[in-house]
């Protein structure tokens, strides 16, 4: 045997224990416990699939649609049913189907791109996937029982308020959604964070895929754009549940904030459903062009302003509910302005066909689908962001036609191309042509047939929801032809899912990177290894397979970074934001029961408020709090996350031996997502003082200015001393730390007494009037926060106690620390804006 | 089905019938020109990029000029320009539908309309002594602008007259205002389009245009005590009447209440149940009867404890209030 | 936060960002100015678009625009010197400044056109 067989063989053999190491350590666990895996390839899948049945679920109401407006004057359902089955296929697919699945996707995909082994915050993953679950479950039962919601699915109040809608299907929407709206928040946290830290060493930011760009703009948005809907769901619920007259007029509230409110997330919506679809495109269009994307920063100042702009759309939903004309013209021109970064995608896209060498094959085939509907749905866009022709077509079946072509042509299409595309790596197998093909040509023909009609009926005049028109309108054969479209494209569909249950039995094995790819999942075994890479490779271009078609191999044989699983932990690179460079190992958590058990809790929560046992739900809540925070006890620089080691590697050193490394991050991104469901706090505040009809501001403000000052000075005293001493124990200093610790937990405990003795005595009555109503809603979430940051001190007290926080241990304090300036600064605000502006500007206004 | 008032085209947006909703068609055409050339060509170039032979080799500076002129040709200037235009040309247009003061000072006619799950309310204010309020049927004078002055009873409903313009909507707790002009005398269509619950689909409005004079006929008729049928022959019908409806419907000179339409001048209406039924004889009569199986789940309670002799009767009186 | 701006290096990622968010705060103070003022004292109608509303919020878009324009043209500059990875940040960060400043005078425009409050 010679020398090189003999290496031969001793690598092969290092690498099958380097496989087995890792194996032991990532792999998924089976039977019951099945449901404590936090490993994003598995969850990302669930997502998927669960996104898929709600999905059929949104298409048979669809259907039902289609059936009932087929002909005039049907009887086919009833109003109350049709406007049921009308709300919930709106509701369905936006937050049960679109968002869902598209988070999957980027779940799966993006530690693969990044080249990584999981994302940053597994167990949050996991927790994100039973929210969604126990969210969607119990919206759809509420079509189960025959209380579904029917009041549209922007729930315009007073439409969907208690008096007009006395029974539970608003509830079941308000609820239901916000619990779905936690998992979209908790994708939307810890993908930016993963984006940002745990790419591959050198992938600096110019280098980073086009996809993981699109992802992070999404994530982003879902960070700043989902929690005024939040806010905006607890204030309606709030009034329907006791009372409290945020939408009321005649009680100071104006039913006008709901649709702001509504609308600051429902626009970002589209564009957070619309980016990722576009990341597909830019991902796959280049390696069927065979040539790199051309105009990479181009795309990615695209990508950017795309996120900025869809913020200041909003209004173009309201243009007829009376605002100012000029007002009106500054969302018309962002609204025109949203056409430029999307041109110059389109023509980017186009660049890269026109300068490479093209192939046509099934993704390729949805991809061009996607561009003829696109293109279609933006100009219609564009005609639609003009103010006069909007007060026509507004609210007519030409919106929901325009709709559809963004939605399904800038969704649906692309992720037909994404399936097909990523379907081998997840199965080994390649998809059937010939069917696929079938499945194309149906699903789009029937779209068009169904929808390009839709804009005439519209002109036409025929409004958007109504249960059913009489002949002498002259709508029939439209509505005839768009249900037989309707069900042409439902037979694609059902072509799809039919090629689908075939390909895991009949389809052809893939070859390695079957459509010669150049990103990094296609260098993985297929379906891939829960730890994905066995080594984590080092990027020099934005190409790592076209550069090095070995590298897959590389990476298996344990050639690259982190190749030890030996510890017994699972680790992952952190690396710096700009650079890409290496800068600590990050442990991560592994399987847990905790985060099934905390959805669960807070399904019981969401279940009890709806069958109004407010004191289960109380109980049930603070239970959710106890385990979440246990949940958090584990982590950091706990011995059961990674036990101190006199000879540990220093270079690059585990997270939580740093400062606060990507913990920090995610405290920071966690916070501006609580910001902006703070600013629309802020944003209710001024928004009913200013513009409600019938507010009344007191002539004396309720807040007494002695508890408001005291309050503030207890805080920010403990702020400044936790700041005093985390400096210190930077500096290496740790004596006394746990007292110190406590002593400024009980700093937080006093400002949380200072607050319950400012809310008793205010005496306010929240149910006679909107300026009580919100006043308790500010005071309320100030004392949640100030709770909660008096309690998280208090754990570092104890943590310190026990030794998982030291010198050697510094993070975990620092990542409090970030928390306590939060809750200062929005103390501070809204001491001004709620106690001292209304005592200058006076009362009566 | 049901023999509506309307007929096909009454409600299109494409048959324009005043100066605001000409205008907008006319950007309509002008837009849906221009974007099916932009659709055609772009479209079009991505086929082509297919479809062609394999391309020489570049270098990477005709690469990059190449690309430069694809993006910045594509993606900036074509839709910068165009939405250039469109702002600065369309956005004005709306200013016909604003209620600017009119040049001269002339004070337009008011009409306000109230929005009510589903029906609507409509009064013509300053009309001297007595009060015109009518329901479902909008009568304005043709030719001249109108200003509507819009809000609603309970929930969000919105006004729509797609032949004479764009929308407003009606709110609870705020006016809205609107203006509108028709250009010659007839009828039109209008409809609720925010939606509003059970029956938002049966809530139309008739709108008739008549020559300024007819109109002003029409208003001082309206005006003038309206003859509600002393005589014996109805004095059952009044009586019942009375006991039964007058607790919702207002009647000028019978009853005050304002919950449900006010059937003041009901029998000289095109329609009932905000369009879902032609006003013909006995059409009252056959509302009253079935009209929860006519418009289901309207907020009308239904009155299967009244024979039908008592319903025939005041569905004959009804329709002869007529001023 | 200028002088945060103006000592910050053109390669730094929050260039990307800085732009669209003077452009996101122009907005909705703009937005928000002409609402308040709309709901409290709204000029009279007959004025047209020559208001002092419309003065005070076509002075700030101006002053806006000038800022914008000024960091647009440092960021151009800067990427002209530099190479690599810089000169992209830097090319990058220009370029979003500068469809920020034309978003600002696009968006800005109608305060020329229309009377503020109707």
């Amino acid at each position: 045997m010679s020398d090189t067989q003999a290496s031969g063989h001793h690598a092969r053999d290092k690498a099958a224990r380097l496989h087995r190491e890792l194996e032991v350590v990532w792999r998924n666990p089976r039977g019951l416990r099945a449901l404590t895996v936090v490993n994003h390839s598995t969850l990302g899948l669930r997502f998927m699939a669960t996104g898929l049945v709600f999905f059929l679920v949104g298409g048979v109401l669809a259907m039902l649609i289609r059936t009932q407006l087929a002909l005039p004057s049907q009887a086919f359902m009833t109003p109350e049913i049709y406007h049921q089955v009308t709300t919930m296929h709106g509701t369905v697919m936006m937050f049960l189907f679109a968002i869902p699945v598209l988070e999957g996707l980027a779940i799966y995909l993006i530690p693969k791109m990044l080249g990584t082994r999981d994302l940053l915050c597994p167990r949050l993953t996991a927790f994100g996937y039973w929210c969604y679950l126990f969210g969607g479950i119990i919206l759809l039962s509420s079509m189960a029982l025959e209380m579904a919601p029917d009041s549209g699915w922007f729930m315009y109040t007073p439409l969907s308020s208690g008096e007009y809608s006395p029974g539970k299907g608003s509830d079941f929407w308000l609820l239901g959604i916000t619990f779905v709206e936690i998992s979209a928040l908790s994708a939307g946290v810890e993908l930016t964070v993963s984006i940002l830290r745990t790419r591959a060493d050198g992938m600096a930011l110019h280098r980073m895929p086009l996809f993981a760009w699109y992802i992070l703009v999404m994530a982003l948005m879902i960070v700043v754009g989902f929690p005024p809907l939040i806010f905006g769901s607890v204030l309606l619920e709030l009034e329907r549940a006791v009372g409290m007259p945020f939408f009321i007029v005649e009680q100071g509230g104006d039913p006008i904030l709901w649709q702001h409110l509504f609308w600051l997330f429902g626009h970002p919506e589209v564009y957070i459903i619309f980016l990722p679809a576009a990341g597909i495109v830019s991902t796959l269009l280049p390696v069927f062009a065979r040539r790199p994307i051309v105009g990479y920063g181009w795309a990615v100042a695209a990508v950017i302003i795309t996120g900025f702009i869809s913020f200041g759309l909003w209004v173009h939903h309201m243009f007829t509910v009376g605002i100012p004309h000029l007002a009106q013209a500054f969302f018309s021109a962002a609204s025109m302005l949203v056409a430029v970064p999307t041109a110059i995608q389109v023509f980017v896209w186009l660049a890269t066909l026109w300068l490479g060498r093209p192939r046509m094959s099934l993704p390729m085939l949805w991809i061009l689908g996607f561009l003829v509907i696109f293109v279609c749905g933006g100009l219609t866009g564009v005609m639609l962001a003009l103010v006069p022709f909007n007060w026509q077509v507004h609210d007519t079946h030409f919106v929901v036609a325009h709709m559809h072509y963004v939605l399904v042509g800038g969704m649906f299409f692309p992720l037909m191309a994404g399936f097909v595309y990523w379907l081998p790596l997840v199965s080994g197998r390649m998809p059937s042509e010939r069917l696929g093909r079938w499945a194309f040509w149906l699903t789009f023909l029937g779209f068009n047939l169904t929808f390009l009609i839709m804009h005439w009926t519209g002109l036409l005049g025929m409004p958007r929801r109504v249960y059913t028109y009489d002949s002498a309108m002259g709508w029939d054969i439209y509505n005839l032809i768009s249900s037989v479209g309707g069900f042409m494209m439902s037979a694609g569909i059902a072509m799809v899912l039919l090629d689908l249950a075939l390909h895991w039995r009949f389809g052809r094995p893939a070859p390695p990177n079957p459509w010669e790819a150049d990103t990094l999942e296609w260098g993985l075994s297929m379906p891939p290894a829960p730890y994905n890479f066995a080594s984590l490779p080092t990027i020099k271009s934005r190409h790592p397979l076209w550069d090095n078609p070995a590298l897959g191999d590389e990476m298996a044989r344990g050639e690259h970074a982190l190749a030890d699983a030996s510890h017994g932990r699972r680790e992952i690179l952190g690396g710096e934001v700009l650079t890409g460079r290496v800068r600590e190992r990050i442990h991560l958590p592994t399987n847990s029961w905790w985060p099934l058990f905390a959805a669960l809790v807070l399904a019981v929560v969401c279940i009890s408020l709806l069958v109004r046992l407010y004191p289960l739900a109380l109980g049930a809540f603070l239970v959710a709090v106890a385990m979440l925070l246990r949940w958090s006890w584990e982590n950091g620089g706990h011995p059961a996350a990674a036990p101190l080691g006199d000879d540990e590697a220093t270079s690059p050193p585990l997270h939580s031996r740093t400062r606060g490394g990507p913990a920090r991050f995610t405290m920071c991104v966690s916070l501006m997502a609580d910001g902006a469901f703070f600013l629309s706090l802020l944003f209710g505040w001024f928004y009913l003082w200013s513009v409600s009809p019938q507010w009344r501001l007191p002539a004396e403000s309720p807040l007494d200015p002695i508890l408001l000052i005291g309050a503030g000075i207890a805080f920010a005293l403990g702020v400044l001393w936790l700041e005093r001493r985390l400096r210190r124990l930077y500096a290496g200093d740790e004596t006394r730390l746990s007292p110190a610790f406590y002593m400024i937990a009980a700093l937080g405990g006093l400002h949380v007494l200072l607050l319950v003795a400012l809310l008793w005595q205010a005496d306010l009555a929240p149910t006679d009037n909107a300026h009580d109503a919100i006043l308790l809603v500010s005071l309320a979430y100030l004392l949640g926060h100030g709770l909660l940051a008096s309690l998280l001190m208090a754990m570092q007290g104890r943590r310190a106690a026990l030794g998982y926080v030291s010198a050697r241990l510094p993070m975990e304090p620092g990542v409090v620390a970030l928390f306590w300036r939060y809750q200062l600064g929005i103390y501070a605000i809204l001491a001004v804006s709620l106690g001292v502006l209304p005592r200058v500007i006076g009362g009566g206004a | 089905m049901l023999g509506l008032a309307g007929c096909s085209g009454d409600y299109s947006m494409l048959a324009p019938s005043g100066p605001a909703a000409r205008d907008i068609a006319w950007i309509w055409w002008g837009m849906l020109g221009f974007f099916t050339l932009v659709f055609v060509v772009v479209v079009g170039l991505w086929l082509a990029a297919f479809r062609r032979r394999e391309p020489r080799e570049r270098s990477e500076g005709e690469v990059r000029r190449l690309s430069r002129r694809w993006i910045i040709g594509g993606g900036l200037l074509l839709p910068g320009v165009t939405i250039l235009i469109l702002l600065v040309f369309g956005v004005p247009v709306g200013q016909r539908m604003l209620t600017l003061p009119l040049p001269g000072g002339e004070e337009p006619q008011v009409i306000e309309v109230i929005g009510h799950q589903w029906w609507w309310e409509v009064r013509y204010p300053d009309t001297g002594d007595g009060e015109v309020i009518t329901a479902n049927q909008l009568v304005m004078p043709a030719g001249e602008p109108v200003d509507f002055h819009v809000s609603a009873g309970d929930v969000i409903h919105a006004f729509w007259i797609p032949r004479l313009g764009g929308k407003i909507d009606m709110l609870p707790g705020r006016v809205n205002r609107i203006r509108l002009q028709a250009d010659e005398p007839g009828v039109f269509g209008g409809q609720c389009v925010e939606f509003c619950g059970t029956q938002h689909a049966h809530m139309k409005l008739y709108v008739e245009a008549m020559p300024p004079a007819d109109f002003d006929t029409w208003l001082s008729a309206r005006q003038a005590p309206t003859d509600v049928g002393e005589g014996e022959q109805h004095q059952a019908a009044r009586e019942a009447f009375n006991e039964h409806c007058a607790r919702c419907h207002r009647v000028a000179g019978v009853s005050q209440a304002t919950v449900g339409p006010d059937l003041s001048d009901i029998g000289s209406r095109a329609t009932l149940g905000a369009g879902v039924l032609a006003m013909e004889d006995g059409a009252i009569a056959r509302w009253l009867v079935a009209h929860q199986r006519l418009k289901p789940g309207n907020l009308m309670p239904v009155h299967d404890h009244l024979d039908a002799e008592t319903l025939e009767g005041l569905g004959s009186w009804l329709e002869t209030l007529t001023p | 936060m200028i002088r945060r701006v103006l000592w910050l290096e053109t390669e730094h990622p929050m260039q990307l960002v800085l732009g669209l968010t003077i452009w996101s705060l122009w907005f909705v103070t703009v937005y928000g100015g002409l609402s308040v003022v709309c709901a409290v004292a709204p000029p009279a109608p007959e004025q047209g678009a020559l208001t002092g509303l419309n003065l005070v919020l076509g002075v700030l878009t101006l002053m806006t625009l000038g800022f914008l324009a000024w960091l647009t043209q440092r960021c151009m500059a800067a990427a002209r010197r530099k190479r690599g990875r810089l000169r992209y940040m830097s090319a990058l960060a220009g370029g979003l400044y500068l469809f920020s400043t034309v978003g600002v005078a696009f968006a800005g425009l109608p305060l020329l056109l229309l009377p503020p409050c109707l």
